[in-house]
């Protein structure tokens, strides 16, 4: 039999696929079998503590903050001169400064102490980029 | 069918004390309209049959997770449209059919299939449109046999209203082409 026809129009638009006698009320009965259990999660009750905690651990930074910097600008507001005073007075006194009041070195000596650190430097560089660089 | 108030219905379901009872509600609702949305996509009743289970098992492992930003029955064509399309790839993959031989793997599920009560005419406006590719296919029947609205389709295959339109007419051209083409 030679089936044609042009238009949709004419196509019987009727459901051509069918299903086994009473599927839809066994399937039903069936998918419900099926199902998985789930687990019953409980809402989780949030204490005020938790709740609150982010506020006061924000409040206790801020707070921090405040004293440091109100700590450090009331430090430097004290007078220049008395706080020179004490530096120098301390300076004086100090290990280091009589250290150093005592070493000699000559110009020359220490012209052929800075050429030889760079000899040294150049040295170990030069065994850097043979070890790792190559 | 809007018998059921969907926001009552998601509140009994999300509540684990008449849950079970309250998608034994929405099966018997929506399994009828899910079945022949993919029994017209895959064909074989016994696949229709896979595709339909999984699809109420995926809504149920997942309906705490659905926010109600679109309707229950369009998330419900969702998962069994996804899933009638994951099935029909998964299905091309394992025998490695191309593109081109799509429609010659559903004809031939077409033509074994014995829930099949149609005509001539009715198979042969079937295989006419498995010449259409998934997508079209799926516009195709929406609208042609469910006479579903453009914004309902629009909603469930979040494709615009007027790509849906240009889809359709492209279908029905492909279709009376395929119709008026002597055999």
């Amino acid at each position: 039999m030679e089936t044609k026809f042009n238009k949709l129009k004419e196509a019987d638009k009727r459901n051509p696929f069918t299903v086994p006698e009473n599927y839809f009320a066994q399937f039903n009965k069936e998918i419900m079998d099926r199902l998985p259990e789930k687990e019953y999660v409980p809402p989780q009750t949030v204490s005020l503590w938790d709740r609150v905690k982010p506020w006061v651990y924000m409040a206790a930074m801020f707070a921090g903050l405040y004293i440091t910097i109100n700590f450090l600008t009331k430090d430097t507001e004290t007078p220049l001169s008395s706080s020179q005073d004490t530096f120098s007075a301390i300076s004086e006194e100090t290990p280091a400064n009589n250290y150093w009041s005592t070493v000699h070195v000559t110009e020359e000596e220490f012209y052929r102490y800075l050429e030889e650190q760079l000899v040294d430097d150049g040295y170990y560089d030069y065994m850097y980029n043979q070890l790792y660089l190559n | 069918m809007e018998m059921i108030n969907e926001e009552q219905l998601l509140e009994e379901l999300r509540d684990p004390r008449t849950g079970r009872r309250s998608f034994e509600k929405l099966v018997a609702e929506y399994s009828e309209r899910l079945y022949w949305q993919i029994r017209k996509m895959v064909l074989s009743h016994d696949d229709a049959n896979d595709i339909l289970q999984d699809t109420f098992v995926k809504a149920w492992m997942n309906i705490d997770n659905f926010r109600g930003e679109s309707k229950l029955t369009t998330w419900l064509y969702r998962i069994a449209i996804n899933e009638s399309i994951t099935f029909l790839n998964k299905k091309r993959n394992q025998n490695n059919i191309s593109v081109d031989d799509e429609d010659s793997f559903l004809l031939n599920t077409l033509e074994s299939d014995t829930y099949f009560d149609g005509d001539e005419a009715q198979k042969l406006l079937q295989k006419a449109i498995l010449t259409l590719p998934d997508k079209q296919r799926l516009v195709f029947q929406m609208k042609y046999f469910e006479e579903m609205k453009y914004e309902e389709m629009s909603d469930i295959l979040g494709t615009s209203v007027g790509a849906l339109k240009a889809s359709y007419h492209h279908a029905t051209k492909k279709i009376e082409k395929f119709l008026s083409e002597p055999r």
